[in-house]
């Protein structure tokens, strides 16, 4: 009988075999699936920043609205890439726990991770396609931007946990979870500047965190950049530190639920 | 060597729990015999499996694994959109194989006899085709007590005949644990058995009586 492997060593084991099988699913599931995640925010982007500069004006609260919406839709799509795959990191990954070394947090985990890698690849492509068509796409407060968008990362993640949890323990939040989803776009200050919004309501969309973490990511690109009344790291990450914790205590409690079917 | 101490196990269903599959078995089962788990259809010999095997837990009592355990061979294991060689390179390094990973996948295409199809996607595989590579996948390793769900008797006779020779010359430094809905296999693979009736386990060190013990439990 040869040594016992440490814990730690499987676990870095598993994150390391399941990370590289998520990101060959994710790359090359499908024709061309790597064209594809890219091309998904760059026609979004393209899309709004056509509608909003040829029809409707040029800056934003003392920004370049192209660096905006940009800014705005890859902060966005960092948020939900993460939250959807870490919610249904459980069930694409049910064949691989017949070994017993994969538990339900890997998959979740190494997802996180991966779609972290692919937002960081994909933002630096299109803010350089951005900066080469002279637009000034470079963060006057680098610092700003990495904490907020890391606060809507680590969002993300617990969002992800909880949601698959609860959509294990009660079939139908998965619909009411994607009902949510929906309007996120428009609430969160993707497309629309919140700072146009008159007082009783903007309080009530300050609510939602990842609004909060949006405006945080543009006030780090723009150095003059008019900001909502309000505006709160801390409470990014009060979210995010609340809902990673219970995400992972529910893992740990639920974690034969999630498997067994 | 595996000690399994009062396992209960029921299953959760729409209506509540269900009965019990497993009511308070016990068992020793040593690290180099071959044996069989023998009983009726939903006796509980997969749950049984499952359990030993680590990726399914008792209600109550608990299970020592004082070996080096193979994965339940048997459904499941296999990423159906991933190739032949994808899903044995992740086998690979969930077992902490990363630096000899070339010589382990050459003799996973060698013995699971898959050929070109060991580079196309699983979900193209037949049943037989996918037994064989996650048999072949398993003696990849060195384990101490192999499980196998059905694993081995999907195979073709050619196959069998292959893995029933491998498992021979291995007799004196490992065993396996297998269910097989065909008499012919258990007795081609195991010595020993166990018999598996109305939530209890029992050990019967030739596998001739387990069948035996058995056929007494249909005729009443």
């Amino acid at each position: 009988m040869s040594e016992v492997r440490n814990p730690m060593v499987v676990s870095f084991a598993v994150w390391k075999a399941i990370f590289l099988r998520e990101a060959l699913d994710r790359l090359f599931d499908m024709r061309a699936a790597w064209f594809w995640l890219l091309a998904e925010p760059v026609l979004h982007i393209g899309f709004l920043v056509f509608i909003f500069t040829v029809l409707r004006m040029r800056t934003v609260g003392n920004a370049d609205v192209a660096v905006w919406i940009i800014v705005g839709m890859l902060a966005f799509f960092l948020f939900r890439r993460t939250a959807v795959q870490v919610t249904y990191a459980v069930d694409s990954n049910q064949p691989l726990f017949t070994y017993r070394q994969v538990k339900p947090f890997d998959p979740a985990l190494a997802r996180a991770v991966l779609e972290a890698f692919l937002m960081a690849i994909i933002s630096t492509i299109i803010l350089s396609v951005a900066a080469l068509l002279s637009h000034d796409t470079w963060p006057h407060d680098p610092l700003l931007v990495l904490s907020a968008v890391f606060g809507l990362w680590l969002f993300g993640v617990g969002y992800g946990l909880v949601a698959s949890v609860l959509m294990a323990l009660v079939p139908e939040m998965e619909h009411i979870l994607k009902i949510l989803m929906l309007p996120l776009y428009l609430i969160s200050g993707v497309i629309m500047p919140l700072v146009v919004i008159p007082q009783p309501y903007l309080d009530l969309l300050m609510l939602n965190p990842i609004a909060h973490g949006l405006e945080l990511v543009r006030a780090g690109f723009f150095p003059y950049y008019h900001t909502v009344q309000g505006l709160s790291m801390e409470y990014l990450y009060a979210w995010a530190i609340v809902s990673l914790f219970l995400g992972l205590m529910l893992y740990r409690r639920f974690a034969l639920q999630l498997v067994m079917k | 060597m595996i000690v399994i101490k009062d396992v209960h196990k029921r299953y959760r269903t729409d209506h509540g729990p269900g009965k019990w599959v497993l009511q308070g078995v016990n068992l020793t089962i040593p690290s180099n015999v071959n044996v069989g788990l023998i009983g009726s259809n939903g006796a509980g010999k997969s749950t049984l499996l499952r359990i030993i095997g680590g990726i399914d837990h008792p209600n109550k009592g608990q299970v020592e694994r004082r070996c080096r355990l193979s994965w339940p061979m048997g459904q499941g294991g296999l990423e159906p959109s991933l190739t032949g060689r994808q899903n044995a390179k992740f086998v690979c390094r969930v077992h902490g194989h990363q630096d000899d990973l070339t010589d382990r996948l050459a003799f996973i295409q060698d013995f699971s006899g898959l050929k070109a199809a060991f580079e196309e996607p699983v979900n193209t595989y037949s049943s037989g085709m996918r037994s064989r590579l996650q048999f072949a996948m398993s003696l990849a390793f060195d384990f101490d007590i192999y499980i196998s769900d059905e694993v081995t008797a999907a195979g073709d006779a050619a196959f069998r005949d292959k893995a029933a020779a491998a498992f021979k010359s291995m007799a004196n430094r490992a065993g396996l644990i297998m269910v097989a809905h065909s008499d012919s296999t258990l007795r081609q693979f195991c010595e020993a058995g166990i018999l598996l009736y109305q939530g209890k386990a029992q050990w019967f060190d030739d596998i001739e009586e387990a069948f035996k013990a058995y056929k007494d439990t249909i005729k009443k």
